[in-house]
């Protein structure tokens, strides 16, 4: 397509620029029915799973549906949305901080046709565009990140582990199935971008392997002090290496210290560590953030390592599908996975999961690995 | 990797623009690349920002943090702003022919 300019003079670049505005503020958005009862709700129901109710102190009611999105998605898709909020909600729509999004309506008559309108949508290989649910007791959207779509550090997909997980657990997402809602999280790196260290079920990238170290361009590449101190265990140090005669500054690493965090990598793009056969997938579980009875809580490893199966993962939906259902027959209501966890105990949660407890679990990072072993005799056999 | 010739000098960059040697640096550099840069002419006190960078990267291996480029050359990050309006690490490093800045920027 041709060049088509916006109005900026490249030659005058400052020239007209407005800068430091800020988003646009919220409430120029705002449905009527929000804006007038703002501060003013007095409860809540949900009335099905995915279709809630808010009752204001003047009896005003909101009718907010929720409906699953993929996160990643076209302008066409928005634009479909766009249509949505206009005939059904007078063209008011909101994303949730999980990336649901959310239309509401301000009486009960309007749900019915927006209910029907919202399922009877479907993409051409069948999928649901906008299933309902996500609400209560179950599994909402899944946190996650870019992935083999977009980002240079991933040891797996975001989107594709996303969709297929989203796949197994679709009746936990249109129904209450569980004794508290579950959160599941996917990164594909241990930067952790987004929320696995905190979430019922995450799903981590790994390696398995050093990084590459590319001698000849590493020096006029990266700065070789950032990568040295990227290093969490120390392995890295600078070093000279002569290659063909010529001698280049640059690091070595110490194999046998080196847990494959790829740190270095994002500091130096001479250290490159991918590995389709290395790289796949740690799963944690147990983790929280709200304060309801028990404080927050990290998610704690218990599989080491998953292989990356694209496109489909099946061994890691299925360790998802056993924990899922173990945790749902077994724990109490209220309960989150980790409280369940933490109850029965760790050794009882892997009885029961029948996940294999090995030696990699075991933390022995620093001086607070100490805190993670047993110093008690309290112990089920 | 691309090759930018200019005034006679050849110099090897990377898809955003930045050298991809240190030593290949020369002052006909600096003129090549102030125009993308949004920079009419090279003034005193950009050459101060430039000559730091380069003086502490040669002796120390890494850029400077921001705080110690402001505090050395006693500009504060707005007036580094209005000199190279893309900033201290797209701006007035690629300028002075330092690594291109990494991690999650």
């Amino acid at each position: 397509m041709a060049f088509v300019s916006s109005g900026y003079n490249p030659d005058k670049p400052m020239e007209n620029r407005n800068s430091d505005i800020g988003p646009r503020k919220f409430d120029e958005f705002l449905p009527p029915v929000i804006k007038k009862n703002f501060g003013a709700w007095k409860y809540h129901e949900i009335l099905e799973p995915g279709i809630l109710v808010h009752v204001a102190e003047s009896g005003d009611e909101v009718y907010s549906v929720r409906c699953g999105t993929a996160r990643l998605m076209s302008v066409v898709h928005i634009k479909e949305m766009c249509d949505i909020a206009d005939k059904h909600c007078d063209g008011y729509l909101r994303f949730t901080t999980r990336n649901n999004v959310e239309f509401m309506v301000d009486s009960k008559d309007k749900v019915d046709a927006l209910k029907a309108d919202l399922l009877s949508r479907k993409f051409n290989g069948g999928s649901y565009k906008f299933p309902i649910g996500g609400t209560g007791a179950g599994v909402s959207n899944i946190v996650h990140t870019q992935g083999w779509v977009h980002c240079h550090t991933p040891a797996t997909d975001a989107s594709g582990t996303v969709k297929v997980i989203m796949d197994e657990l679709f009746d936990e997402f249109t129904g209450h199935n569980m004794p508290a809602p579950v959160r599941i999280a996917v990164a594909c790196c241990l930067n952790m971008c987004g929320a696995c260290h905190c979430s019922d079920i995450a799903v981590v990238g790994i390696h398995r392997k050093p990084p590459l170290i590319d001698h000849e361009h590493l020096d006029n590449l990266c700065e070789i002090p950032l990568a040295v101190a990227a290093c969490p265990t120390g392995a890295v140090r600078p070093s000279k290496v002569e290659v063909d005669g010529t001698t280049y500054k640059t690091v070595a690493i110490k194999e046998e210290r080196c847990m494959f965090c790829g740190n270095c990598y994002t500091m130096c793009p001479s250290l490159p560590l991918s590995d389709s056969e290395g790289d796949g997938i740690a799963l944690m579980v147990g983790g929280k953030i709200s304060n309801r009875i028990s404080q927050p809580k990290f998610s704690k490893v218990v599989v080491a390592y998953i292989p990356n199966e694209p496109p489909r993962w099946p061994t890691l939906t299925k360790t998802i599908r056993t924990i899922v259902d173990v945790y749902s027959k077994e724990a109490n209501k209220y309960e989150r996975l980790g409280d369940w966890a933490e109850r029965i105990g760790w050794e009882r949660f892997f009885e029961k999961t029948g996940i294999k407890f090995t030696k990699h679990l075991i933390d022995d990072f620093r001086d607070p690995a100490y805190y993670t072993w047993r110093q008690s005799t309290q112990f089920k056999f | 990797m691309a090759q930018v010739e200019y005034e006679g000098k050849t110099f090897e960059v990377d898809e955003d623009g930045f050298l991809l040697k240190f030593e290949d640096w020369a002052p006909e550099w600096v003129d090549y690349v102030k125009e993308s840069e949004g920079i009419k002419e090279i003034s005193e006190e950009h050459q101060k920002v430039l000559d730091f960078l380069q003086d502490y990267y040669k002796k120390n291996g890494i850029a400077p943090m921001v705080r110690i480029l402001s505090k050395i050359t006693g500009y504060k990050l707005k007036h580094i702003y209005e000199l190279f309006p893309s900033g201290p690490g797209k701006g007035a490093c690629k300028m002075a022919g330092l690594p291109k800045p990494t991690g999650c920027v």
